[in-house]
């Protein structure tokens, strides 16, 4: 009998203990955990890291503001290895042993659909940077957000974009992706409105040496080759290309051509007045702003102002929520972009109108972060560049 | 916590069955097969196909992953029957490769790249979070049955005849051994149980996608059979479970080390697994358990 009495007075204590300390202890005690699953290692190594550290300045910009609801958010970046096997033991181990209410970043598609599963399963909410189509048409119960325009949106642009270059003939140079099927579909829709023939052909990401592909490609005499590989094997391509003679334009995505490749590319010959398109970033926004301070990089790439975004959003949806459950962040998502609210760039902002009673509507550093029923971005707009004595120039944002 | 360990415990199970079928093809009769990937995929897309397309119960998948593994196995032992040591090594590789390529191309069959999800698992639904603990056991008695089956021909005249084989095939064959028989019968037999191990990944993590069958599969069950015991089931067994812990406890270590980047972390995990192999196969060359070679009959 003594014992439980001790044991009940114990507790008692305890409690009164806790409410009365100042509210920075209580919310040490007991943190929000949240999670970024980026490719540190492997082929989205270039962009991972980034990624991890734009999160994590967020995170702290908050704490240093007293946290969510009164907690503090501790933030776990695990690493995906750009391979679905070891991505699957990585969220497993977020979901299990952190119990982390919302993971962000997953970057290859082949990666988000691997970890879409036990995220909805076990109620944790996803938000992913990945563009293959087929995502958000899995059952994920609205615990999936994507912030990069799906494969449709993009290649329609860059067709429209093949187009403006006055191209009668496209030749399209692609591996096997999850996005390879729908680009090819999509382009026979759109070139030949345009007046432009187009051939393709599917190559293997791992060889060395693209030689008989750039030959096939080149008998049919094309004016502009979209290259829309990623970054290893483009830098192989591009070089193929250039020994082979090829006089036309070229085109690819930004996320394979970018300063990394031009560096291992290592003759600005080679891919001097090729060109790049990418989802833009909305630049000059005050989030792109913060994007750059939070990532440390003058000129953060897409998906590192995707993440800022990710987590921003996450944020003020548990805020929103007042809870800070995977549940509660799917119900709140998009209640952190409502129209007419006030117009935030960071969720410490953001938070504290919330938490005043207030409405909020984020503009992001990716774009307005507006999405459909299945999870999809509503709007983006796009960027074009083209590299000029090694350097890339904005040719256009549309 | 709990879910998580069974989870891993699971797929270290799978690692386990892996490092079987490596045993008995590199330990036993010492055919170098850097193929096991392939196998492993193979079995992983027969019953996945099987089970979402053909509308076929979970266990037909199984024994249809068995099937196919061992069939391909049989296409390949066939086809290599002049290659010896590193020559076999390299056409196994290729097969892996190959597999991979057809399941990344063939977007009619296996859905290409985007890979194959929703695959179900046995009472999925009226499970719910038991689901991890029953499929752990539906693993470990699937591992159990194998590794019993091994140690049975690692013991008997058959498994004797293996290894006579795997010291010297021409003396073997003098003796009166169908060397080529016994080859084939092993191989077969050991990419059968590569494709249960990929059945049973598929129906538990309920996606597979050509990626996953990546060579590094392969490097990480020779890691475990070099590290537990060549020719011994038991060391093959503890390998597969000590890479598995290695894998996933260095996270956890990683994240006491203060002062480091997610990068480096990253980095600090992948070398602290190396240095970990590299000081047991310094302090253990023959492995944890290494082969106990039993002493020939007397004649009677």
């Amino acid at each position: 009998m003594t014992t439980i009495r001790i044991g009940r007075r114990a507790a008692l204590a305890a409690g009164v203990a806790a409410l009365a300390s100042p509210a920075v202890v209580r919310a040490q005690a007991d943190p929000i955990k949240l999670a970024t699953l980026t490719p540190l290692t492997g082929a989205g190594g270039p962009y991972g890291p980034v990624m991890a550290k734009a999160a994590a300045s967020v995170v702290e910009e908050v704490n240093k503001a007293g946290g969510v609801l009164g907690r503090r958010v501790v933030l776990v970046s695990e690493d995906d290895q750009t391979n679905p096997e070891a991505a699957v033991r990585a969220a497993r181990k977020l979901i299990d042993v952190d119990k982390v209410s919302a993971i962000m970043g997953t970057w290859a598609s082949s990666v988000t659909t691997a970890v879409a599963p036990l995220c909805w399963e076990s109620k944790t909410f996803l938000c992913t940077v990945s563009g293959a189509d087929s995502i958000t048409l899995l059952p994920h119960q609205g615990f999936l957000i994507r912030t990069q325009p799906n494969s449709k949106l993009q290649v329609t642009r860059v067709g429209e974009f093949i187009l403006s270059l006055g191209a009668k003939k496209a030749f399209t140079m692609i591996p096997q992706t999850p996005f390879t099927q729908s680009t090819f579909d999509i382009l026979n829709q759109v070139l030949p409105k345009g007046g432009c023939t187009h051939q393709s052909l599917i190559y293997d990401d791992k060889k060395t040496t693209y030689r008989t592909e750039v030959d096939q490609a080149l008998r049919t005499s094309p004016d502009v080759i979209l290259a829309n590989g990623y970054t290893p094997d483009t830098v192989v391509l591009l070089k193929d290309l250039y020994r082979a003679g090829f006089k036309g334009k070229v085109l690819g995505f930004a996320y394979s051509i970018n300063q990394k490749l031009v560096d291992q590319v290592g003759q600005p010959e080679v891919v001097e007045g090729v060109y790049t398109f990418a989802p833009s970033p909305a630049e000059g926004s005050s989030a792109f702003e913060k994007a750059k301070a939070a990532s440390g990089s003058a000129n953060p790439d897409p998906y590192t102002c995707q993440v800022y975004d990710h987590i921003n959003l996450v944020l003020m949806a548990m805020a929103n929520g007042k809870a800070a459950t995977g549940e509660a962040i799917k119900e709140n998502i998009r209640k952190a972009t409502v129209s007419g609210g006030k117009i935030v760039d960071n969720a410490v902002d953001g938070i504290k109108e919330i938490m005043a009673g207030g409405k909020v509507d984020y503009a992001g550093a990716s774009g307005p972060c507006d999405f459909d029923e299945k999870g999809d971005i509503l709007d983006c707009k796009f960027r074009y560049d083209q590299i000029k004595a090694g350097k890339f120039t904005l040719v256009k944002i549309a | 916590m709990l879910s998580y360990l069974l989870f891993i415990a699971t797929i270290g199970g799978i690692y386990g069955l892996l490092a079987l079928s490596l045993n008995l093809i590199w330990g036993g009769v010492g055919m170098v097969n850097l193929g096991l990937a392939g196998f492993f995929a193979v079995g992983a897309y027969a019953s996945a196909l099987l089970t979402t397309i053909g509308h076929a119960p979970i266990p037909a998948g199984w024994l249809m992953a068995l099937v196919a593994g061992g069939f391909a196995g049989l296409v390949v032992t066939l086809s290599t029957t002049r290659l010896r040591e590193d020559y076999l090594a390299i056409v196994t590789l290729g097969f892996a490769e190959a597999v991979r390529l057809i399941a990344s191309n063939e977007i009619w069959l296996t859905r290409g790249t985007d890979g194959i999800s929703g695959i179900p698992g046995p009472w999925k639904r009226a499970l719910g979070p038991d689901f991890n603990a029953v499929y752990f056991l539906i693993v470990v008695l699937a591992l159990l049955v194998v590794f019993f089956l091994m140690r049975r021909i690692d013991r008997s005249p058959y498994g004797r005849a293996l290894r006579a084989i795997r010291e010297d095939a021409q003396v073997a064959q003098v003796a009166g051994k169908p060397v080529l028989r016994f080859k084939t019968e092993a191989f077969v037999l050991s990419a059968a149980i590569a494709g249960l191990a990929g059945a049973l990944y598929g129906h538990f993590t309920s996606y597979i996608a050509p990626d996953m069958f990546l060579p590094l599969i392969t490097v990480y069950i020779f890691l475990a059979v070099a590290s537990g015991g060549t020719g011994r089931p038991a060391g093959a067994l503890v390998g597969a479970y000590m890479v598995m812990t290695l894998l996933e406890s260095s996270r956890f270590f990683v994240e006491w080390i203060p002062g480091v980047t997610a990068v480096q972390r990253a980095a600090l995990k992948e070398l602290l697994i190396a240095v970990a192999l590299i000081v047991v196969l310094r302090l253990k060359p023959s492995g944890i358990l290494p082969e106990r070679m039993p002493p020939a009959p007397r004649p009677s």
